[in-house]
């Protein structure tokens, strides 16, 4: 069940979330995704999200001489990373406060 | 050294996605190691990249001719395959007792053929003559012969078939040998035909109302297509499986092919003709 629920991992979101500090070519997104949100993105999820992404203006290609080309996250995609983070807060703290209430679970 | 396997799986994707990210996806495969679940994760996400093309890779004009290009050509494989269909079935007189969905799936056919056609060429028509126009104000001969190929082939196609069926006809038409050249011939004039238009429109980039019809019309075309397509495995099916007496057909294999080569054939018309359509009716 644990397994099923790691698909809620959205990837979009793992992308703009990993963009949100500095711009980054595509496998430093996987690394960082990978090493700091403990998700594997492969090569065709990784790049159906950017192409996804960068149509919505939410993220954008910077000039490259090489062919990593890095992006970085735009204002419009900030905005929508902090909405959805503010979202996902509440629903975790209320997660968290209902288990605390039912099974004295303390988080962690 | 590039993994074969991935890059196959890149071949998958449309020309425009590729030209923008293969190179950056092959980078992060040479930095990451593309083995065979790399591949299998990019064949996958290839099919929505068909139906869902993104929007900043296109402009809605050169979407919708690039759409109207391959749906033109996959169209005609589509009703070539129908016209063989047509010949070897409901023109010989096969029918299955018992069995009335075959009579239903002709006549389906015949009348969605019919009507895929005649609303195909209605709407594909202004755009043509803008094009014709075009290519003659601007004294563009090769552009000019590209456009009517759909018109000379066909009828070359036609008096070479009747001069064909006079020189080596029997009493019962052609013999199974002479059949299979003449179809063949027939797949390869249709081809030239329908890539005619598709290379002027690529060489003189029309726009305006006359391609937004044309897109419209290829996909409300390949719609009603794809039920004639159905027609066809329905007939086929059910002829295999209970009209013993369709000669040639006993075990299997040929239906198979044929109805195999009838499915790549309707799905590349839908599919192409669907991005079109949604090009011309997408918001600017």
């Amino acid at each position: 069940m644990t397994d099923r629920l790691d698909r809620w991992a959205d990837p979009p979101l793992l992308v703009l979330a990993s963009l949100a500090d500095e711009p980054k070519h595509g496998y430093a997104i996987t690394q960082d995704v990978a090493e700091t949100m403990g998700v594997r993105l492969s090569a065709g999820t990784l790049y159906a999200v950017i192409a996804r992404l960068e149509a919505r203006g939410l993220i954008e290609p910077l000039e490259s001489d090489d062919r990593r080309r890095p992006y970085r996250i735009t204002l419009a995609g900030a905005d929508a990373l902090a909405q959805q983070s503010e979202r996902m807060s509440r629903v975790a703290s209320v997660a968290r406060e209902r288990l605390s209430t039912r099974l004295g679970w303390a988080g962690g | 050294m590039k993994p074969p396997l991935a890059r196959a799986a890149l071949a998958l994707y449309p020309p425009a996605w590729r030209a923008r990210y293969q190179d950056e996806v092959l980078a992060l495969l040479d930095d990451s190691g593309g083995g065979p679940a790399a591949a299998a994760s990019l064949a996958w996400r290839a099919l929505p990249a068909w139906f869902w093309p993104s929007r900043h890779l296109h402009d809605r004009p050169a979407r919708m001719r690039a759409s109207l290009a391959t749906a033109l050509v996959s169209w005609s494989m589509l009703a070539g395959l129908g016209l063989v269909f047509a010949q070897l079935t409901q023109l010989q007189g096969f029918t299955a007792a018992g069995h009335p969905e075959l009579r239903w799936a002709y006549a389906v056919f015949d009348v969605t053929l019919a009507a895929s056609a005649l609303v195909a060429g209605l709407g594909g028509l202004p755009l043509w003559l803008l094009m014709l126009r075009l290519a003659r104000r601007e004294q563009r001969t090769r552009d000019t012969v590209y456009l009517l190929l759909p018109v000379l082939v066909p009828v070359a196609y036609l008096a070479g078939l009747i001069v064909t069926v006079r020189l080596v006809g029997g009493a019962d038409g052609l013999s199974p040998g002479w059949f299979g050249v003449v179809t063949l011939a027939g797949f390869g004039a249709a081809a030239i035909a329908a890539t005619g238009p598709g290379v002027a429109l690529r060489r003189l980039q029309p726009r305006g109302p006359a391609l937004r019809l044309a897109a419209t019309a290829a996909g409300l075309s390949a719609a009603v297509m794809a039920v004639a397509a159905v027609a066809i495995v329905v007939a086929v099916t059910s002829l295999t499986l209970w009209a013993r007496q369709f000669a040639g057909y006993h075990n299997g294999t040929v239906p198979g092919i044929y109805l195999a080569l009838v499915v790549i054939a309707a799905t590349v018309t839908t599919v192409s003709a669907a991005r079109g359509t949604h090009a011309a009716w997408a918001q600017p």
